[in-house]
């Protein structure tokens, strides 16, 4: 799958899924965002419902992550290390995460109901492999996205390969801290 | 007593009030200049200044602006305030929001979604579930992330800032309210040094919202506001309140002649408040060089005009004949030059006059005019005139019996009183000769009359000198007896002499038988003989005839007569006696030696005819003694001089 704003330019981490019309399984495995550098990495996870989320600090200071997205509020607050117990994210959707006390740091974790998901590369480009045979709706989403992008609807049969292409208006950035 | 020039007219005035007006006319330009320039300054500089203000103005607000949009910031910011929005629970949104802008003065606040529906606002609850009414400062927020602007609230003027509330993305925005009262009018005044208003213009005119202007001023605004707006920076001048105040305005918030505006005004008479002191510094150096100015020149005009008024008392001085004249010491300029000269023509005015007099002593008044005037010449001129001699016949005999002194003071009486007599008869003394004078009837001047007038003068001259006779007396002296000769011819009269030495005299022989006759006033007894001319030159008086003589040298006898009187004053015996002595002259030129004899007898006994009739019986023994020949003309030869 290709990934491009509106002008043209190869767009990277976008998330995407396939959503399947039949029940997805569910197949969840921890996942981590880590801090360092006073920066959240990586800028966009993608995880599937119910999935644990780890925050290890990497770095000498303490953060206090929170996030007020009704997809998952919760906040740790300033900790060293990593903390023992995990964050689940149980709701889909998109959770912006910051840290209290450094306002530049910012990072997306968007929860899907899927196990088949993906991130676009700098190219734009993503790949999701081992995907039955089935019906599926292909989704894109992007942070900036200026709105949802339309499912794409594709049917896969076995040893099938389709590829689908994403068109996603940005927009504007808002000037924000940036890091000192 | 001198005349004093008429006033206005003095020189000295004249000299002080043209450098007092001139000064004055050149004070008055330079200070319309001045005056102009410095208006014109004060007028630059309080705009400058205004426009430096409404720059620092706009800076304040600006800081102003950015210091409660920073507040505004942290306040949302605060960790707590983002999870009571991110609650979404009403009421403690609104104790939030209430709380934190408490904390930054914030007069109102309201929080908005993302999609600029308003939450709550504490201010205008009436917008809540409505869009915010400003979207224009909304959108700038949405593309810069924070914005700040001027709007009204229920006509009051307020300092509105939008910020996000991020969570670490925007989640709402809350616009914080700052009103803008006349306390903040008022810092700002006193750090932009110029009053501050704050005005809204719209359709509906203008509105004056804060101001720090005194309430009494505030009518004055209203109706110059549209101008001062109309001009924006470039300023203007308004008068308010009969003050002048120089005046300019900013736009704050709006555009297109309507919105927020501040004026920023000046009073002119503050900002010309150095310059009050420059002009009456300039008052006074002005009044001081008018001072110096009229002393100096009335001391310059004192030193050209005093010498000046000097010079002309002492030429009014010489006028009226005092030639002692002193004027005070004279520099070198030129007034001194003048003084100088003007003595030396003095001295030289002096000299002349003291020759004149000298002259006129020793020559008649006539001569020495004539001869000023230039009129004599030397070679002379032929004239027609009347010489008369007169001599003191006795004065040898007096002076050998009075002391040198005493005779010559007789001599000086008797003969000033002969000069009065011929000066009085427009005679001209020529000169005087040892005891007797020399005058000249008819030269220089000709005129009609000289020979009458030289009769009359004759015979005065003797009533004159008989009458001094008891003032002599009285002097011890003896009375004095004048011989007058005279005679009219024509002459030469002229000055005589060298260049250097002149006389003004006639010559001619007229003038010796004058002299002539003179002497023989002496031979006849009688005090005046006149030659035959001098009698047929007169008329109006008496004759007798006296003799015929002959000049030697000369072959025509002159007959020779006396002046008895002038006819009217002679009595009647002496006319019949003067009638019988000229029958008897008759007889004797008519060789009637006989007759002659008879007439003779009868008069030799009258007094005035005995010395005559002496010598005509002299004559007669002589003729009888050796009769005459033909040629015979009864004259008698005259040798001696």
């Amino acid at each position: 799958m290709t990934a491009r704003d509106t002008l043209g330019n190869p767009l990277e981490d976008v998330v995407v899924w396939a959503m399947p019309k039949a029940a997805a399984p569910l197949r969840t495995r921890p996942a981590a965002v880590e801090q360092r550098n006073k920066t959240f990495i990586p800028l966009v996870s993608v995880v599937q419902t119910g999935t644990l989320v780890h925050f290890p600090n990497r770095d000498e200071i303490r953060h206090h992550v929170y996030s007020f997205s009704p997809a998952k509020r919760f906040e740790i607050k300033l900790y060293a290390g990593t903390p023992v117990d995990p964050i689940a994210f149980d709701k889909p959707g998109e959770v912006v995460l910051g840290c209290n006390i450094h306002d530049h740091m910012i990072a997306y974790i968007y929860v899907v109901d899927s196990p088949w998901f993906a991130k676009t590369d700098k190219d734009g480009n993503a790949r999701i492999d081992g995907l039955p045979a089935g019906d599926y709706d292909l989704n894109g989403w992007h942070y900036a996205q200026d709105k949802s992008s339309a499912s794409i609807p594709v049917g896969l049969r076995a040893d099938d390969a389709r590829s689908a292409a994403f068109s996603i208006g940005r927009r504007p950035m808002r000037p924000g801290p940036v890091a000192k | 007593m001198t005349s004093t020039p008429r006033a206005g007219g003095r020189l000295q005035d004249r000299i002080v009030v043209f450098f007092v007006v001139l000064l004055m006319a050149v004070q008055l330009v330079s200070f319309v200049l001045i005056r102009y320039a410095i208006d014109q300054t004060a007028q630059n500089t309080l705009r400058e200044e205004l426009r430096v203000g409404a720059r620092i103005f706009q800076r304040l607000l600006q800081q102003n602006s950015q210091r409660l949009v920073e507040s505004t910031v942290v306040l949302t910011s605060d960790f707590g305030f983002r999870e009571a929005v991110a609650s979404r629970d009403r009421p403690t949104i609104i104790s939030v929001l209430t709380n934190h802008s408490a904390r930054i003065n914030a007069t109102g606040v309201a929080l908005l979604g993302l999609d600029g529906i308003v939450v709550t606002d504490t201010l205008q609850s009436a917008n809540e579930g409505k869009p915010y009414p400003e979207p224009g400062i909304l959108a700038l927020a949405a593309s810069v992330g924070r914005a700040s602007a001027m709007r009204l609230i229920d006509g009051r003027p307020f300092q509105s800032v939008i910020v996000p509330v991020l969570a670490p993305q925007p989640i709402a925005w809350v616009s914080m309210d700052f009103l803008v009262d006349e306390v903040t009018a008022r810092d700002l005044k006193n750090l932009s040094s110029a009053d501050v208003s704050f005005v809204n213009v719209s359709e509906r005119g203008i509105e004056l919202l804060v101001t720090t202007l005194p309430a009494s001023r505030r009518g004055d605004l209203a109706p110059q506001a549209r101008v001062i707006v109309g001009e924006g920076l470039d300023g203007t001048r308004v008068a308010m309140g009969g003050e002048d105040y120089e005046a300019l305005a900013t736009l704050l918030e709006g555009g297109r002649g309507r919105g927020i505006y501040t004026i920023l005004q000046r009073s002119v008479e503050e900002g010309l408040a150095p310059y009050k002191a420059l002009e009456a510094a300039l008052f006074i150096i002005a009044g001081l060089s008018l001072a110096v100015t009229l002393v100096g020149s009335i001391r310059i005009a004192q030193r050209i005009t005093r010498p000046v008024t000097q010079l002309a008392e002492a030429a009014r001085e010489v006028e009226r004949g005092n030639y002692d004249v002193r004027l005070d010491g004279h520099g070198r300029d030129e007034i001194g030059a003048l003084a100088t000269a003007f003595e030396g023509m003095v001295r030289g005015l002096n000299e002349r006059n003291r020759m004149r007099d000298v002259l006129g002593k020793v020559a008649s008044s006539e001569v020495v005019t004539q001869l000023m005037e230039g009129r004599i010449e030397l070679g002379g001129a032929e004239v027609e005139a009347t010489v008369m001699f007169t001599d003191m016949r006795n004065f040898t005999t007096i002076a050998e019996s009075l002391p040198p002194q005493h005779s010559l003071q007789l001599l000086n009486r008797v003969l000033t009183e002969v000069s009065e007599v011929i000066e009085s008869h427009g005679g001209v003394v020529d000169k005087y000769l040892g005891d007797g004078a020399m005058a000249v009837f008819g030269a220089p001047i000709t005129r009609e009359g000289d020979a009458q007038r030289a009769v009359m003068a004759a015979l005065e001259i003797q009533t004159r000198v008989a009458a001094l006779g008891p003032e002599l007396a009285k002097r011890g002296l003896p009375g004095a007896q004048l011989g007058v000769g005279m005679n009219t011819a024509r002459m030469i009269a002229g000055t005589i002499g060298s260049p250097s030495r002149l006389n003004y005299t006639v010559l001619g022989d007229g003038v010796n038988l004058a002299a002539r006759l003179e002497g023989l006033t002496k031979r006849y007894h009688v005090p005046i003989v006149a030659g035959s001319n001098t009698r047929a030159s007169v008329s109006g008086f008496v004759w007798r005839e006296l003799d015929k003589v002959r000049v030697r040298g000369k072959t025509v006898a002159e007959r020779i007569y006396e002046p008895l009187g002038r006819e009217g004053e002679v009595p009647a015996g002496e006319l019949a006696r003067l009638a019988q002595w000229h029958a008897a002259l008759e007889a004797f030129r008519s060789r009637n030696w006989h007759r002659t004899h008879a007439y003779l007898g009868v008069l030799a006994d009258h007094p005035g005819y005995g010395r005559i009739v002496s010598i005509y019986a002299g004559y007669l023994r002589e003729l009888e003694a050796r009769p005459p020949g033909d040629d015979w003309d009864a004259a008698f030869t005259l040798y001696d001089k």
